[in-house]
């Protein structure tokens, strides 16, 4: 017996050409590769009932846990704290007169008149969402979206618009503080990495864009 | 390897996909069910062996839960779980080389029942194709698994594969001359 099936063999096998299509020499080799593939067993393979249950009792723990680092993340992320005091002019006066005579009853002074503010703002902490502008050359383009982890890869909820005739697309998209992974989304089907951005692999071989958006100040892809 | 409708209330996976994204965390039994089955052959098929085959078929699930959010097209779920579970098969692949413990067990998988006398010799071919498929390289398993058993046409293997049809058929061909070899006292 030969070590390999002929060239033809093997497009009958592949399912190009049929048994009668070989020359009467093969025939008997194409038969016995037929009876080869025709061994690959094709019947269901049951697994285990219980596997259900284990897939949904691990989910429901790490979904637990998802939501447990949500609520400590948000617990733990510092956000902008505005504070606003709307008063009537008579009683910073009064408020600042009554402080004087106290202040003076008690160091026996006189205490300096206080000057009348219009309100008091305190800023605190760091902003927790920043603007990113999402800019992309697609000259060729009907439609153009943005879509990633800040948007459940939803091809439809950001939406690029055109500038001009330029081919430039473009959207300013508030996202949280943290990484995101995106892409573009080109005439509603083509999935591209954003050229100006860096790429990761996804683990199922393609690639997304990242963007890291840090508290303070914004970032401009 | 595209979406599966028709069943399980008519919910198509991408509507299950955003229903579980947006915190309805048990609407992905409906997941699970629709595809552990459908996925447990190319699994036992790649690796041999039932038991080590369901280990890959729920950690698959798991992680595809874990990932859900990385899902770019829910209406493509289908073939992004098979890939996460064919890169858990070659890595349990890889795992096992490493540790010399090989994957030779497919007795379970022809544990069957009662067969009639005449198809002994189809059984004990089955059966040495599946210890033969064993001593392919995992991409001309793959390959022979998808298109012979799992019946994908070479397009379809190389939608779910990343390969191009033309190095899927080398691979094709080059594991019919092993297979030819192995197999040759049951042909």
């Amino acid at each position: 017996m030969k070590t390999g099936y002929h060239a033809l063999v093997k497009r009958l096998l592949d399912g190009e050409l049929t048994l009668a299509e070989l020359p009467p020499e093969l025939r008997a080799e194409g038969e016995e590769a037929l009876r080869l593939v025709g061994a690959a067993d094709r019947a269901p393979v049951a697994l285990s009932p219980a596997l259900d249950e284990r897939v949904m009792a691990t989910v429901r723990r790490h979904a637990g846990d998802a939501r447990a680092n949500r609520v400590w993340r948000w617990l733990n992320t510092p956000r902008d704290v505005e504070l606003r005091l709307r008063v009537r002019p008579w009683t910073v006066w009064a408020g600042g007169l009554a402080a004087a005579a106290a202040l003076a009853l008690l160091l026996g002074r006189a205490a300096p008149a206080p000057q009348p503010g219009p309100g008091t703002q305190a800023r605190a902490g760091t902003r927790d969402s920043v603007l990113v502008r999402f800019v992309l050359y697609a000259p060729g383009a009907r439609r153009v979206a943005v879509a990633g982890t800040f948007n459940q890869w939803d091809r439809s909820i950001a939406p690029l618009v055109p500038a001009g005739t330029s081919g430039v697309w473009t959207t300013t998209l508030a996202l949280p503080v943290g990484q995101h992974q995106y892409a573009f989304v080109v005439d509603g089907a083509r999935w591209i990495v954003d050229p100006a951005a860096p790429a990761v692999d996804d683990g199922f071989g393609r690639r997304n864009s990242v963007v890291a958006v840090s508290a303070p100040g914004g970032h401009t892809l | 390897m595209g979406a599966l409708l028709g069943f399980e209330g008519e919910a198509t996976d991408a509507e299950v996909v955003r229903a579980v994204l947006a915190g309805d965390v048990e609407r992905y039994a409906v997941l699970v069910r629709r595809y552990r089955d459908r996925y447990a052959r190319y699994a036992s098929r790649m690796l041999g062996s039932r038991d080590v085959a369901e280990d890959a078929v729920q950690d698959a699930l798991v992680r595809a839960f874990d990932r859900l959010a990385d899902c770019r097209e829910p209406d493509k779920f289908a073939g992004w779980l098979f890939l996460i579970l064919r890169n858990r098969c070659y890595a349990e692949r890889r795992q096992r080389q490493r540790q010399e413990r090989p994957l030779d067990s497919t007795d379970e998988l022809f544990a069957a029942p009662d067969r009639p006398d005449g198809e002994y010799e189809q059984v004990e071919r089955a059966h040495a194709l599946e210890q033969a498929l064993q001593h392919l390289t995992p991409e001309q398993r793959e390959v022979f698994v998808l298109k012979h058993t799992e019946g994908l046409a070479y397009e379809e293997i190389a939608g779910v594969t990343g390969a191009t049809v033309a190095s899927l058929k080398m691979r094709m061909h080059r594991a019919y001359d092993r297979l030819r070899e192995l197999m040759k006292e049951h042909l």
